[in-house]
């Protein structure tokens, strides 16, 4: 559970009389048990699990070091590939300094992923 | 650039290494994910004379979209692989998994890397990146020489499929 607050600095949605939205989307929140919103007096928290389940996204926990993962959603991923425009990225090099590639738009770009496993 | 967490494989599901993706200049992809070696030495893995690849990459770099190497839309779409419920999950474990190593927690990252390997099979990447963090015989019983033994015939790279290179 986190708050409001919280909720927008670690994913972005940001919780309004709509439900949650983020970048013109919103999810409405579900009546009854099934909301991922919980009110107790003057505090409201988000259920941040339940939001994730809402959006189709996975959620991998290891409650013993208290760390929740939430991935990427299959659909979004899935999205961005059919559209065949290629998945934007940020990568450190050696050096640290970071690189993405959009910045090489009006090149082609030789995408090449290599292990040194 | 270095790719500790993976982000490159998740966001164009790639299983394996070298995997490329020809890019346009408009940011379009062009050619899907596909084994890139530069050379033979390795054909008993890809199954394919690479310098056709090579070519073919040569022929992209000089003619662009009039090369035969661009594939089309709908043969772009079709030959992709797209992500699903039990890979975004797969690579929520890896993730996961990776965090927890980072964090000194190394043991307990091996069961994530595991359901990572479960869920996505497919993925050598899962596998020999999580054999690399540990003893892959002592915590994952197996090792690289008996995984592609067990594959019985099964190609380890796809199969490339390349149109004639230009004479």
């Amino acid at each position: 559970m986190v708050t409001p607050e919280d909720l927008v600095r670690v994913s972005g949605w940001e919780l309004t009389a709509e439900g949650v939205c983020l970048e013109g989307l919103c999810v409405p929140e579900p009546p009854g048990e099934d909301s991922f919103v919980a009110r107790r007096g003057d505090e409201t928290w988000v259920n941040l699990s339940r939001l994730a389940s809402l959006l189709d996204q996975p959620v991998v926990a290891s409650p013993e070091h208290r760390v929740w993962f939430f991935g990427d959603r299959p659909q979004g991923l899935a999205d961005r590939l059919v559209s065949l425009t290629a998945p934007d990225f940020t990568l450190p090099d050696l050096d640290g300094r970071t690189h993405s590639l959009r910045e090489h738009r009006g090149r082609k770009v030789f995408l090449l992923a290599w292990a040194s496993w | 650039m270095i790719d500790v967490e993976h982000r490159v494989a998740t966001l164009y599901d790639m299983v394996n290494v070298p995997t490329a993706v020809w890019i346009d200049e408009a940011g379009r992809i062009v050619r899907p994910p596909e084994v890139a070696f530069v050379d033979n030495r390795w054909i008993e893995y890809t199954k394919t004379d690479m310098t056709r690849y090579v070519a073919g990459l040569r022929d992209w770099v000089a003619r662009g979209a009039e090369s035969a190497f661009v594939l089309g839309k709908g043969e772009l779409r079709r030959r992709l692989s797209l992500p699903t419920a039990a890979h975004a999950l797969a690579a929520a474990n890896f993730r996961l998994g990776q965090y927890l190593h980072a964090q000194g927690h190394w043991e307990d990252a091996i069961g994530y890397f595991k359901r990572a390997q479960a869920l996505r099979p497919e993925s050598w990447s899962y596998k020999r990146q999580a054999w690399a963090l540990s003893d892959a015989e002592q915590y994952y019983g197996t090792n690289f020489k008996k995984e592609v033994e067990a594959l019985a015939g099964t190609p380890y790279y796809a199969p490339l499929d390349l149109p004639p290179v230009p004479g």
